[in-house]
């Protein structure tokens, strides 16, 4: 009982505590401007693209896009939870401590995932209330289901590309072109049906894919489709998993190959 | 070795002793550096800073990723989206559209952050210690920026061209090659503003990683401006973008080309002349403030 | 001609912090600093971190305004005329950063050489001289990442030199360098200072000053608490004698216990990794190796020594003086205020 507590602690206190110091947006200012405004404009730029175009209806764009908002804050925030550490020098001093690996980085993608959440449920009020997109009230908990689900997926992919940042240096540009991977193939602002299948494929294994397709049906009315919603946490569980392997494989490796401190 | 210059002793040695290398002052230093002479230095100081940051931007795996490799996710995904509204005459517009955007996001990000960078790198002091104006240090690394974000176009309307067989039938080709240095150019006197913003206005900062599509879409480089709701048209003629991307747009797929061309850089030069004032102030405050950290 | 003219610098910080409640935190940097520096002296600032010596270069090389007083460089006022004063300075500063890392030294002094007014024609001359004259010359192309933190710091100065400045401002320019490299950088100090440039010069290290410096300012808690040559800041000290003891587990108390013995006027410890230096100055002439010991009862001691005063001693002093002066009226060095915004 005692060792549970001790591992909520690492978790919870922990997590709160990195988030603290190591994500780079925590100020109200940039908080606004990059995790608030910036998708919400981000959302009205792509609904634009395809009223001119003709390609999808405003609800395909309004709900991609709010799902995919969250990914700014859960691949930049996982990333810079693991390579920030690198950056400000503590990293050795962390993985000098004798605490289990798996809370420890778990508690750090904790509240990524929060913060992804009020992203995307921002980014979809202010579209809806801005575009005059209704959203049926009976499927508010469906949608709120499936972002929890996707910030939680995309949480865990930043958390596995973070571990990068404990081998490669410019760990920043994995996430950036990571984010921009994103963007083209969950299907959140093209329809997949339209890119060739082995971009479909690689869509399939990326977190945000199925939510997207379950925001979409739930915001239509069709309810909740726990095949979706099952596929996007399984998708979410595999990079949690790989995110730990790699985790300790890299802190392993590092230790061999001197690179903790290499800036 | 080199002759030690106006009046200092000969040199004896292989090497020059500090006395050789301090040499003689003219009589009235630089300050004999009258106004015009002053102005005849400018075009060399501007092509030796745009040389020099261009160079260092170019090496930066980073930068080169945001100027390449971002904008072509940007042109494949418009590019599909062109072909999946039955659009495919406007294929070269998805990808010179691409490319603009990426323009854009150079100079956004790095023009924004010009001053920041250089803090942190440590050579602002010895940026603001130079004799040269503070706005004519600035233009060289915002111009700088948007060179840099050509690389986006040239990246785009080439991955077009190999993966999607987009044809590089350009309405002007000629035009085409003078409308996107012209359009770099205004582009990189509105980064001059930018920069100047973000220090006056610490918080403007925040916005630079939300400012990147509402330009895309106010100044119609995907997307045309008539899509928008009428009260943003406004915004949009304000715009140097507005006018460098319906340049570059008409220059690849017909249209008149210099008087939109015409109009960028004339707001770009309006732009930069607000930014000299801006930064007359940003430069006064920092000194008296040390709030800018200018240290 | 004065090269320099301070008089009463004042620089105050005013810092906000907190969001909710910001609380405005006003710090006294420098408080009414005066000095004069002729042209073609080597003038050196000494001072404890924090102490307000960097402020005062940065007022002097107009990167900051004074909060008040007033101060001239070759005659032109660093507020009024910003630009005059800088086409005649060069300013140096210790530490890794300031230069362009991916370009090779020779694209990072071009560059500079552009901005700092060097005529065309004259630049590629210049630079190669600089480059001969810091010893970089031969590996010019190289990218300044692959540098070591001395030829970092050479080419620092190379691009000091660039425009061939009447006053030089050094900031630790010796931090973080070896000591060959840091002899190598006295000397070329050296070779400017008599080539008639005036330099202005901060530092940690005494031997740097002692050995360089016409004249030295002693700053503490922004104030400058002794000027003049160093010999006559050594007269200070010499009617003192100093006895050095190597101890381990001195503690507060036996310190105290020393200081409080009749003779002794100034007791420091300093930790030497395993060890402590415990450092004794008293007056010349007092017999206190047995009373010291005796203080120290319990502690273990190791070498016992008895010296003449250094320079460093005469700082010692100097700064330990300033530190009871401040701490009987403000508080601390630096004093701090806070008011709410």
């Amino acid at each position: 009982m005692r060792q549970l507590v001790r591992t909520a602690r690492l978790v919870v206190i922990g997590g709160g505590i990195s988030y603290r110091a190591l994500f780079n947006w925590t100020t109200p200012s940039m908080f606004i401007g990059t995790l608030l405004v910036g998708p919400v404009l981000q959302l009205l730029f792509f609904v634009y693209l395809g009223r001119q175009l003709h390609v999808a209806d405003d609800r395909f764009y309004v709900l991609g896009n709010a799902v995919l908002a969250s990914s700014t804050a859960c691949v930049y925030g996982g990333t810079m939870a693991v390579a920030n550490e690198r950056r400000y020098g503590t990293l050795g001093a962390v993985l000098l401590s004798p605490r289990r690996r798996a809370p420890l980085w778990f508690g750090r993608a904790l509240p990524y995932v929060l913060n992804g959440l009020l992203v995307s449920g921002f980014t979809l009020a202010v579209a809806a209330l801005v575009l005059g997109l209704p959203v049926p009230a009976d499927s508010v908990p469906q949608i709120a289901a499936v972002l929890v689900a996707a910030a939680a997926a995309c949480s865990a992919f930043g958390l596995a590309l973070g571990a990068l940042g404990l081998r490669f240096r410019d760990v920043f540009l994995v996430s950036n072109v990571a984010a921009s991977v994103l963007l083209l193939l969950t299907g959140a602002n093209v329809p997949r049906a339209t890119l060739p299948p082995w971009m479909q494929a690689v869509g399939e294994a990326l977190p945000l894919t199925h939510a997207a397709a379950a925001a979409r049906r739930a915001a239509a009315g069709q309810g909740l489709d726990t095949g979706l919603l099952g596929a996007e946490l399984a998708v979410g569980a595999g990079y949690l998993v790989l995110a730990v392997l790699l985790l300790s494989l890299f802190e392993r490796g590092s230790r061999r190959r001197a690179t903790l401190d290499v800036l | 070795m080199s002759r030690p210059e106006r009046g200092a002793p000969a040199s004896r040695g292989t090497k020059p002793s500090a006395s050789e290398l301090r040499g003689t002052k003219p009589s009235a230093p630089a300050t004999s550096l009258t106004k015009q002479r002053a102005v005849k230095r400018w075009p060399r100081l501007v092509a030796v800073g745009v040389r020099t940051h261009v160079t260092y931007m170019s090496r930066s795996p980073l930068e080169i990723t945001f100027a390449v490799l971002v904008p072509l996710v940007y042109a494949t995904l418009a590019v599909y989206l062109f072909r999946a509204a039955g659009d495919p005459d406007r294929l070269l517009t998805a990808s010179v559209g691409a490319g603009l955007m990426g323009i854009w996001s150079s100079v956004l990000f790095g023009s924004g952050g010009a001053v920041q960078n250089q803090r942190w790198l440590g050579t602002l002091e010895c940026l603001v210690v130079a004799p040269t104006r503070l706005p004519l240090v600035l233009l060289p690394i915002t111009l700088a920026t948007s060179v840099v974000g050509t690389y986006s176009m040239v990246a785009t309307v080439a991955w077009g061209w190999l993966l999607f067989g987009v044809p590089l039938h350009f309405a002007h080709p000629v035009l085409f090659l003078l409308a996107v240095p012209g359009c770099v150019l205004a582009l990189g006197a509105m980064g001059l503003l930018l920069a100047a913003t973000f220090v006056l206005m610490r918080n403007a900062n925040a916005l630079a990683n939300a400012l990147d599509a509402p330009v895309w879409l106010l100044s119609g480089m995907l997307v045309p401006v008539t899509v928008l709701p009428a009260w943003t048209h406004p915004l949009s003629w304000a715009l140097p973008t507005t006018w460098g991307a319906r340049a570059v747009h008409a220059a690849a797929s017909g249209g008149p080309v210099a008087a939109p061309l015409g109009l960028a850089l004339g707001l770009g030069a309006l732009y930069a002349l607000l930014a000299v004032a801006v930064l007359g102030r940003v430069e006064a405050r920092a000194r008296a403030a040390a709030t800018l950290a200018l240290t | 001609m004065l090269a320099i003219e301070a008089h009463g610098l004042r620089r105050t910080y005013t810092s906000r912090t907190g969001w909710l409640r910001p609380r405005r935190t006003t710090t006294e940097a420098v408080r009414g600093v005066s000095f004069e520096v002729a042209s073609g002296e080597l003038f050196g600032l000494l001072g404890p971190n924090g102490a307000g010596k960097t402020t005062t270069i940065k007022m002097l090389n107009t990167l900051l305004l004074p909060t008040s007083g007033t101060a001239r460089v070759f005659g032109h006022d660093v507020v009024r005329d910003p630009v005059a004063v800088r086409r005649r300075i060069g300013y140096v500063f210790g530490g890794d950063r300031g230069l362009y890392e991916r370009l090779s030294a020779l694209d990072n002094l071009r560059y500079f050489a552009e901005l700092y007014e060097v005529e065309p024609c004259e630049q590629r001359r210049r630079i190669a001289e600089l480059l001969e004259l810091v010893g970089l010359d031969g590996r010019e192309r190289e990218r300044v990442e692959g540098y070591s933190r001395g030829m970092r710091q050479r080419l620092h100065i190379a691009r000091g030199l660039l425009h061939r400045p009447d006053v030089l401002f050094l900031d630790e320019p010796s931090i973080g360098v070896d000591p060959v490299a840091a002899r190598d950088l006295r000397r070329t100090v050296a070779d400017l200072a008599d080539a008639g440039t005036t330099v202005v010069l901060t530092t940690h290290y005494m031997a740097e000053a002692d050995e360089l410096c016409d004249r030295i300012a002693v700053i503490a808690g922004g104030e400058i608490r002794a000027l003049g040559t160093p010999g006559a800041l050594k007269a200070r000290v010499q009617e003192r004698d100093v006895l050095e003891v190597e101890a381990r587990g001195v503690s507060e108390t036996e310190l105290d216990r020393v200081r409080a013995l009749p003779g002794v006027r100034d007791a420091a410890v300093d930790d030497r990794g395993s060890v402590q230096l415990l450092t004794v100055q008293s007056d010349r002439g007092t017999e206190l190796h047995a009373r010291v010991l005796a203080a120290l009862d319990g502690v273990r001691l190791g070498r016992v020594t008895t010296r003449e005063p250094t320079l460093e001693d005469a700082y010692v002093a100097i700064v330990a003086e300033a530190e009871r002066a401040t701490a009987g009226s403000v508080g601390s060095a630096a004093a701090s205020t806070e008011v709410p915004a």
